[in-house]
């Protein structure tokens, strides 16, 4: 041969080897990767918080003046102080420097300074001057991309209401607007007692710097309480609850909303030990208020209906989140999530989510901090020291609502009565609390699972035995490709099947169904009882030779038929007509129509095909010497198979059940369309169920991208991932050891 | 004859098993081809014209339509479903009578079905066809004859409406083509007085301009088609005037012989296969979706086809055995039985938004943020189920290739030939079946596979196929409809299940057919290879 073409085939060999190395490696790395990439999605779930001090200066205010209240705005490019001296001071916390000063007595110097300001969300912020008169206002920073906000390019404040002066000044008060649009204000009066006043008036035309008349307020005075001082108070924005906190540690709650009547709901020991509490702060949705105590303790507490659906809710503490080293005097709602921020009296600053009850951060100052306030995004946080030094933290809370508390434990969620495993990703309205419990989907992936296996492993399992021991040659190659064949039946038809023609089926005629049980075994043992009659002739020979099942296709079909027919007449007899109803009587249980039975029967066509072959497999690939040798003993072909046969193949068949189940907790789109997909936690069979699979098709394209609901979903992936893999990994060593055990 | 003791060895040797096993597989066998027969029995009867069944109520009322089914009522009596069609009078297509209130039964031979482009059937009884200039025509005369040449006319206008709407479609392509043209230069900064930008503006106001007279046209063409109209009696005696325009089909199902109606019925077959679909997906065709099907599986198997048979050649050939090697193995069979929603998710998050939102911002920053290839799209559906597919691929090969006997191997090395030499003339062309099989399996499965797609890429009703007549034919980037989410988006999406019940069943009944004919046959190849190994080994 040319010496040229043997280096030219020498260098192509090369070539591929090198190609195909390289691809087939490269193949290999890539799919097994996957899981990796998937996991690198679900991670940052985990991500702990961080935060980074980005400004420390100090507050340009004129010296004399102190700091009542701070506040930033979301870029980060402005912030303000409200001053004693009755100004706002607006200023860069960058460089440190004024940009703006504004009065804040709507232009009548005569109100003095002021005693107190109480900043609440979307930068409002109570202020009570020390003529005892209060005003409400909005503070608008300067539009920083342009398009945010009214567009102003400098700050403004906006008065939204104002309270006359009056003697005594009251301790303490203040202002919100409710959800409805009314001014509510609250005051805690030198007797110890607090006075409600709502104003229904339109605020937000903003001309409310005008004190109104005395009479346009609808008042209400709370009856003197024997729990010792009220220390702190707090009420909801819609307006319907006052709480209070007193100095031996009582927890106290009004219904506001029919004034001037205020009616005590609770009041109870909000810590066991009757320490004082010393703040109160309504969590985000205004349904939790979280209770900061004198020693530290940070909690919160909701309404719930402790004595069962249909009584009085009364506060109960829900989650008590990391506790301070010292007092608490300042804690604050985050506006876009269940968090709460925390200020102790030793400078130290935590960030908390209320229902996954992590401590997300720890912040402390160079200086002790007094003061804070937080950008509404919720992303910046301003902290102020006595001397009026401020330092600027940037905060990064990837997903303060997850923790494996929250994916896999009870939780006490808010209008819930008790802790629970709940799934509910969202809701019409944004302040509500999302509930991540993957325990709902587990189980529902598990139970559709079991009732499956349940129906389809005797059935798949005997059918092998059958094919691979009893019947002939011929049959299998007939039977076996025909079940293969149905492995590749898309499961979308059989979940179509399943939902719009089976379950109305099963809904009529449940009865029918359950008697199916008792009439087919009925049936056959009947059958089995005539057949010892015509057992002596020729052909009945010739069907036990292995087409037995040909015999009993008219017997199953008499005895479905019969169920079937029989099943209005055991349902008139036994359940008075209507099985549902007697159900729902009986014992309360729902029956939906899309249910666990239809779950079952559609599960169990599409996993049918796979536990038979492998257990066919593994029951026809036992050595044909062990059988011999066994019928040479004289045992039936029975005892063979049950003393022999399947104890040699139990490996096998075990590693088919492991990989059918696998299939069927992963199956997405059968469940998807034969179950109502709604998340219950009910073993019965006559519900349905969601399960990991269905919700991740469900919920995905509502997902926004990065979000916590996306990184979930793709955590439930891993979990469906880790699964099934790891069960499959088992079925296949089984499998494995079987065939060195048998050599093939 | 039969003693006692004979039934007693029947039990003691457990013939009883045998006889439990048995019933096993056939309460098996019984279950596939129970749930085949209701596929096929729903999905093939859909098109065959059903007769129109004019019931007489007991209180004089008489109401037409088709019976779907009879059904016993709890506490006894019947009761019958029809389809009453004439949504756009009755509000429901379906209503329930009782078989008590029914007083007289017939089968009229002048009952007309109307499929309608919308509002679903019409039956009632002809009452008269206008003239061709919108006239009240003679009243009395024409009949049948007269809505047949009429609706033979419609048919010719809708052609050109059609024609003039393809117009109007790919003038707005070339509309869009000229906007993101415009986008990408003003994005690089052109200034707008450049040439370039001049051309692209005029352009635009041309198109615009076509596009109004197109528009015009068609509007005129449409108002033309509308002129045309019928009048219809229902059951009920009220009158009603369609436009002939409006009428997709007439047919009287009570005059028709078996031979109209098994024309009729392969017409109806025709439109299934080749036409566009209708009334929400409920009627008409499949035909976007068969194609979307067809071309995501033909896109899937260009990745995954020399993917999986390279893999298997490495594993099997030419990596060396040992413990790596074995858990790769192990590790391939596993991902096969990976849920596919998995790889969706990993589609989803990988493919779509990793590198398609790379690539938007690499290639399309002008577009932004509304996402070209950043989106679910065909390209991202295919590549999702290529890698859903690739184990079977490699597992097939594999097995195809480790069935050939070493001494092949042996032999031909021995002969001087090399690796590569020996991989393509011996053991690829002997294994070749095997593969085949695998490619088969795994077409089958991505044909069938729905999960995945629903969320990279598949959408109810796409405006557009992914392959088409304007350059570059193929367009990977746009989302596609598939006859596997088509059944799942009508049977359960859709506001009036219980109309879209037919559709779906035979849309499933496809499906099922396709997807069990690619497996039958591979099976088929396997059971032959098997053989031609059988014998050639010994």
């Amino acid at each position: 041969m040319d010496s040229r073409q043997v280096r030219r085939i020498r260098r192509n060999d090369r070539i591929a080897r090198w190609v195909i190395s390289v691809g087939g490696c490269g193949v290999v790395v890539c799919v097994l990767t996957m899981v990796v990439m998937i996991a690198g999605v679900a991670l940052p779930l985990f991500r702990p918080a961080s935060a980074v001090r980005v400004h420390a200066r100090r507050i340009p205010a004129d010296p004399g003046e102190a700091v009542l209240a701070v506040g930033l705005s979301d870029e980060g490019r402005t912030a303000y102080a409200v001053l004693d001296s009755g100004r706002v001071l607006f200023f860069d916390p960058a460089s440190g420097e004024a940009t703006q000063r504004l009065g804040l007595d709507g232009g009548r110097p005569g109100r003095g300074r002021l005693r107190s300001a109480h900043p609440h969300s979307e930068q409002t912020c109570t202020l009570n001057w020390d003529d005892g008169s209060a005003s409400l206002i909005r503070i608008f920073l300067p539009a920083e991309d342009g398009s945010l906000g009214p567009g102003s390019a400098v700050a403004r404040v906006l008065p939204l209401a104002a309270a006359p002066p009056e003697s005594p000044p009251a301790a303490d008060s203040r202002m919100w607007v409710t959800e409805q649009g009314h001014v509510l204000h609250i005051s805690l009066l030198p007797d110890n007692r607090l006075r409600v006043r709502r104003l229904d008036a339109d605020v937000e035309t903003g001309d409310g710097a005008e004190a109104p008349h005395a009479e346009a307020w609808q008042e209400g005075r709370t009856e003197a309480v024997p729990f010792g001082r009220i220390i702190a108070f707090t009420a909801d924005r819609h307006g319907e609850f006052l709480y209070a906190g007193t100095e031996r540690g009582h927890l106290l709650r009004w219904d506001i909303g029919a004034l001037p009547e205020l009616r005590l709901l609770d009041a109870g020991a909000a810590w066991e030990d009757g320490t004082a509490v010393t703040v109160l702060a309504m969590v985000f949705g205004d349904v939790s208020v979280g209770v900061g105590a004198a020693d530290g303790r940070v909690a919160t507490w909701a309404p719930v209906r402790l004595y069962g659906p249909g009584s009085e809710p009364r506060l109960q503490r829900l989650h008590r989140l990391a506790p301070h080293g010292a007092a608490v005097t300042g804690l604050s709602p985050t506006e876009h999530d269940k968090s709460l921020l925390s200020l102790a009296s030793d400078g130290s600053l935590q960030v908390s989510h209320m229902t996954s009850e992590r401590l997300l951060l720890t912040l402390r100052g160079e200086r002790p901090w007094n003061g804070f306030g937080l950008s509404l995004r919720g992303d910046g946080l301003i902290a102020v020291s006595p001397g009026g030094h401020y330092e600027v933290w940037r905060l990064r809370i990837p997903h303060p609502e997850v923790s494996w508390r929250v994916l896999f434990g009870r939780v006490h969620y808010e209008s819930y009565d008790r802790p629970e495993f709940v799934w509910q990703s969202s809701s019409a309205n944004d302040n509500f609390e999302a509930k991540f419990s993957l325990v709902p989907l587990i189980f529902g992936s598990l139970k559709g699972t079991f009732y499956a296996l349940a129906l389809t492993v005797p059935l798949a399992l005997l059918g092998a035995v059958y094919v691979s021991q009893f019947t002939r040659p011929e049959v299998r190659n007939l039977v076996k490709p025909t079940v293969e064949v149905m492995a590749a039946v898309p499961s979308v038809v059989i979940g179509f099947l399943a939902a719009l023609w089976l379950a109305p089926r099963v809904e009529e005629g449940i009865v029918g169904i359950f008697l199916f049980g008792l009439m087919l075994p009925l049936a056959v043992v009947i059958f089995l009882l005539l057949w010892q009659g015509v057992r002596g002739c020729r052909q009945a020979k010739r069907v036990e030779r292995g087409w037995e099942f040909v015999a009993l296709v008219p017997v199953l079909l008499i005895g479905g038929g019969l169920a079937w027919g029989l099943g209005p007449v055991v349902e008139g007899w036994l359940f008075a007509g209507d099985f549902r109803q007697w159900l729902f009587e009986g014992t309360g249980a729902r029956f939906d129509q899309r249910n666990s039975i239809v779950i079952a029967f559609a599960l169990g066509v599409a996993v049918i095909p796979v536990v038979f072959t492998i257990a066919e497999d593994a029951l026809s690939n036992v050595p044909s010497s062990l059988r011999a040798a066994s019928l040479a003993l004289g045992a039936s072909r029975w005892q063979t198979v049950r003393r022999v046969i399947l104890p040699s193949a139990s490996p096998g068949i075990f590693a088919g059940i492991i990989i059918g189940f696998g299939r069927a907790v992963g199956e997405t789109m059968i469940v998807l369309m034969a179950t109502g997909n709604t998340p219950v936690l009910s073993p019965s069979p006559f519900n349905g169920m969601r399960t990991l699979s269905a919700n991740i098709a469900v919920e995905i394209p509502e997902a926004p991208v990065g979000g916590t609901l996306y990184r979930i979903l793709f955590l439930s992936a891993v979990l469906l991932f880790v699964l099934t893999s790891g069960l499959n990994t088992a079925a296949e060593l089984l499998r494995h050891r079987l065939r060195r055990k048998y050599g093939y | 004859m039969k003693t006692p003791s004979s039934i007693r060895q029947f039990w003691r040797r457990g013939e009883p098993g045998v006889w439990a096993s048995g019933a096993a597989l056939a309460a098996m066998l019984l279950g596939i081809a129970g749930m085949l027969a209701v596929v096929a029995a729903n999905g093939v009867v859909v098109f065959w014209p059903h007769r129109l069944c004019e019931f007489t109520l007991h209180d004089g009322s008489r109401v037409l339509g088709e019976v779907q089914q009879w059904q016993d009522v709890r506490g006894g009596g019947r009761r019958v479903q029809l389809k009453v069609g004439n949504r756009d009078l009755y509000g429901l297509d379906f209503r329930w009578i009782e078989g008590a209130d029914v007083a007289g039964t017939r089968f009229p031979c002048d009952a007309v079905a109307l499929e309608r482009q919308e509002y679903g059937n019409f039956y009632g009884y002809l009452a008269g066809v206008s003239a061709a200039d919108g006239g009240p025509g003679d009243g009395t005369g024409g009949g049948w004859a007269a809505l047949e040449a009429a609706w033979r006319q419609a048919r010719q206008q809708r052609e050109a409406l059609e024609r003039l709407q393809r117009g109007i479609n790919r003038n707005n392509l070339r509309m869009e083509r000229t906007r993101l043209r415009l986008l990408r230069l003003r994005h690089r900064g052109v200034a707008e007085d450049d040439p370039r930008v001049a051309g692209l503006l005029d352009r635009q106001a041309a198109l615009q301009r076509e596009f109004s007279q197109l528009v015009a046209q068609s509007n005129a063409a449409a108002v033309e088609c509308r002129r045309r109209t019928a009048r219809f009696v229902d059951s009920h005696g009220s009158e009603e005037v369609l436009p002939v325009f409006g009428i997709v089909r007439a047919y009287r199902p009570n005059a028709m012989g078996r031979l109209a109606k098994a024309r009729f019925y392969l017409g109806k077959v025709g439109e299934l296969l080749f036409g566009q679909p209708r009334e929400a997906n409920t009627e008409g065709g499949l035909f976007p979706a068969i194609v979307g099907t067809v071309m995501m599986v033909f896109l899937m198997s260009v990745f995954s086809f020399p993917l999986g048979v390279l893999t298997a050649v490495y594993l099997r050939e030419y990596a060396r055995d040992g413990l790596v090697v074995r858990l790769v193995r192990i590790a391939v069979n596993n991902l096969a039985g990976v849920p596919s929603i998995v790889y969706g998710i990993f589609g989803l998050g990988f493919f779509v938004y990793g590198i398609g939102g790379r690539l938007d911002r690499w290639l399309f920053p002008e577009r932004l943020p509304t996402p070209t290839l950043g989106t679910g799209g065909i390209l991202w559906a295919s590549l999702t189920l290529a890698l859903l597919t690739v184990p079977v691929v490699i597992v097939a090969s594999e097995e195809a290739l480790g069935a050939i006997p070493r001494g092949i191997r042996e032999g031909s090395l021995a002969l001087g030939s090399t690796r590569l030499q020996t991989l393509t003339r011996l053991l690829l062309p002997m294994a070749s079946p095997g593969i085949m099989t695998g490619f088969i399996l795994a077409m089958a499965r991505a044909a069938g596979e729905v999960a995945p797609l629903m969320i990279t890429g598949v959408v109810k009703l796409a405006p557009s196929l992914p392959v088409d007549g304007t350059p570059p034919f193929v367009h990977v980037e746009r989302k596609f409809m598939h006859l596997g989410f088509h059944i799942y988006d009508i049977g359960f999406q859709s506001p009036n299940v219980e109309a879209a019940k037919p559709m779906v069943f035979t849309t499933a009944l496809l499906l099922v057919s396709l997807v069990l004919a690619m497996s039958g046959s591979a099976i088929w190849l396997r059971q032959r290879m098997k053989r031609r190994y059988a014998m050639g080994s010994f």
